[in-house]
């Protein structure tokens, strides 16, 4: 069995580069999918607590991000189709409508 | 021991390199594929983990399901051209943004080598059915009733509000 | 633990050797001779109009939403299905547990058909 901070260090990696992509790409898309990647990093984590506290608790929790992940998903992409179905330039920067 | 490692190493540098060209691929086809990718070897890290029911969970649901939900939105927006715009608004942002993604691992790094993590100890093999669906069911269905229920309470929202935001408009 | 999962791998090997070495070898064995008819999409008939990457119509993408916001229930249905003969006198309780998550999952299912989204047309 490998220390946990083999995986921790991995899911820390793994978070970091999520949030650059969420950072420094301005493609909604891609950025939504860093956010995919920030939360299997997270689930990467608690998995490896709950695997080195012998407890099920992490693999519920687990459970419950992944049908957070999915909800979000389907509303996220929703209203990214219902910004850009008129649009063809798909820049975040340019969704200032709302900007008082 | 060894072995482990030898996954780990193979496993990890699937891993992040994957994340990596995620967030780096013009082509937001090739990062849905990525992205698919470290699922799955984040799947196998699950295995090596013990937790099975989970893995198999991380196959069907997100290299499954919502990866092909990504793949379908970037075909139906046509975002496979040259999309972010020649004129960025906030050219400072991806430095900065650089910036503090590498200040965040560099503190994760500080807090792994100071050895906070080093605290977790070493756990024994688990009983063979750790991590199979049966006792995460029942840690689910008697010990985490009410956050099973709100589940429920969730995925209606979620139905509601995809409906009511890829309905036509009408007016 | 994971020994049991070697026939998966030893699955997946054979998988992916078996496909790489298909496409290797019939681009090293087999013979090259393109013309402008061979490279069309389909060799006989249809000439293909447009891209390929056109944008396709909404109604997938809303058959794909509900599929993963459905599979998710689906899948806690799982362990429950799994612990349920084995849950001896809880039985009762877990019935009437997953009886109330169906049930608010229904009044969703009955918004989108009384909305019409399971229409093709």
């Amino acid at each position: 069995m490998l220390p946990a901070h083999y995986y921790l260090m991995l899911s820390a990696v793994l978070f970091t580069t999520g949030t650059l992509g969420v950072l420094i790409r301005r493609n909604p898309i891609i950025m939504f999918m860093s956010i995919e990647l920030m939360l299997n990093a997270a689930n990467l984590a608690f998995i490896t607590f709950s695997r080195y506290q012998r407890s099920l608790d992490g693999h519920i929790f687990v459970f419950i991000i992944m049908t957070v992940a999915a909800a979000e998903v389907a509303v996220g992409l929703g209203i990214i189709i219902s910004i850009f179905r008129t649009r063809t330039d798909i820049n975040i920067d340019d969704l200032n409508i709302m900007k008082g | 021991m060894i072995a482990e490692l030898v996954i780990f190493i193979i496993l990890g540098t699937v891993a992040v390199a994957t994340g990596v060209a995620v967030i780096l691929s013009k082509n937001p086809v090739h990062a849905v594929l990525f992205l698919v990718i470290n699922f799955f070897s984040v799947a196998m890290f699950y295995l090596v983990l013990s937790a099975q029911f989970v893995a198999f969970l991380q196959i069907l649901v997100y290299a499954g399901a919502i990866m092909v939900l990504f793949l379908f939105v970037v075909m139906l927006l046509n975002l496979t051209g040259a999309i972010e715009s020649v004129q960025d608004k906030l050219p400072a942002q991806k430095w900065v943004g650089l910036a503090l993604g590498i200040a965040l691992l560099l503190e994760a790094g500080v807090v792994t080598a100071a050895g906070v993590f080093r605290q977790v100890p070493a756990a024994p093999p688990p009983s063979p059915n750790f991590g199979t669906s049966a006792p995460v069911g029942v840690k689910l269905f008697f010990d985490y009733l009410l956050p099973f229920e709100v589940t429920s309470v969730l995925l209606l929202i979620a139905i509601v509000g995809s409906i009511v935001l890829a309905r036509r408009r009408t007016y | 633990m994971l020994v049991q999962y070697l026939p998966f791998l030893v699955l997946f090997i054979v998988a992916v050797a078996f496909a790489g070495g298909a496409m290797v070898l019939s681009r090293l064995l087999g013979p090259k001779r393109p013309s402008a008819t061979k490279l069309e999409p389909y060799e006989s008939g249809m000439v293909p109009i447009g891209g390929t990457r056109g944008r396709f119509p909404i109604r997938f993408y809303l058959v794909a939403l509900l599929f993963i916001l459905f599979d998710i229930e689906i899948i806690f249905l799982y362990p429950w299905a799994v612990i349920f003969l084995e849950a001896g006198a809880a039985r009762v309780f877990l019935f009437f547990e997953i009886l109330v998550f169906l049930g608010v999952i229904t009044v969703g299912y009955v918004y989108i058909w009384r909305k019409g989204a399971l229409d093709w047309e």
